[in-house]
């Protein structure tokens, strides 16, 4: 088996705090603005969860002040983080903690 | 859930009076804000609308409102306007003044196809949000009773949880 090492030349993003071994996430934050009905209905029409899923999460928003919503690459992420806005919700994009 | 069939908004004239010129409000506003885009809106009810999306990367949260902030103004306003047709079909502003009270309770069936009534959820909570800038409301224990504003406020949220109760039914 070999393994393919990323070439440097690769790395496009200079950022020196970007680690390509930790994934990137979508975190949703509180606020006292967005209905909970509204955040599991945004939860469950955007990403598709059941309604559990979609109220765990939301219930995760309430109380701890935030969730990941999603996890992968930073593209991605920065879609989810996107349609957030769209929907009005507070959403931003992180690298996993260490 | 049936995804495909409308649903059926019922509202009373007053009501829909009312929501119209709200809405119209928030449209105006949205088109006398231009934007090229990378700048957060002077505005902070439209700050609102196009949040930072990185927390401690002051770099990346510009590059991506460049990138994302005019498109999400702009739907807003687009799906502003949208409200605004389907609550006065003929065109006409609503014209409240020479009715009756009886007249003024009556309902007004709106029906929506579900892609529509996504874009009535989003207009109705971004007005939330553009109130709750206004009004100052910064934690869940900031309302006023008193103030007739957060009586909108609080009406807003229940059409909105009414219309997502609707859908999700």
């Amino acid at each position: 088996m070999s393994i393919a090492l990323p070439d440097i030349d690769e790395v496009t993003r200079s950022d020196e705090r970007v680690d390509p071994e930790r994934p990137w996430q979508t975190v949703v934050w509180n606020d006292p603005v967005n209905l909970m009905t509204y955040v599991v209905h945004v939860f469950r029409e955007y990403f598709g969860h059941p309604p559990e899923v979609a109220t765990r999460l939301m219930l995760a928003v309430h109380h701890e002040g935030r969730a990941v919503v999603s996890e992968g690459p930073r593209e991605q992420m920065e879609l989810h983080a996107q349609a957030m806005h769209d929907y009005g919700l507070w959403a931003t994009v992180q690298q996993a903690p260490q | 859930m049936n995804r495909d069939s409308p649903v059926v908004l019922e509202i009373s004239v007053i009501e829909a009076a009312h929501l119209a010129d709200l809405v119209g409000q928030f449209a105006e506003l949205l088109a006398e804000s231009p934007t090229d885009g990378s700048l957060l809106p002077d505005d902070p009810a439209l700050a609102r609308l196009v949040p930072d999306a990185y927390r401690d990367d002051a770099a990346a949260a510009r590059e991506f409102r460049a990138l994302t902030a005019a498109d999400l103004l702009q739907r807003r306003q687009d799906e502003a306007v949208a409200v605004l047709q389907d609550l006065s079909p003929d065109g006409e502003p609503w014209d409240t003044g020479g009715l009756s009270d009886d007249e003024l309770t009556e309902t007004v069936e709106i029906r929506l196809p579900r892609a529509r009534a996504q874009a009535w959820l989003r207009t109705l909570n971004a007005l939330r949000l553009v109130l709750a800038t206004r009004l100052g409301i910064d934690t869940d224990d900031d309302h006023d009773d008193g103030d007739p504003r957060f009586g909108i406020y609080d009406w807003l949220g229940y059409r909105l949880d009414g219309l997502v109760a609707a859908l999700d039914a």
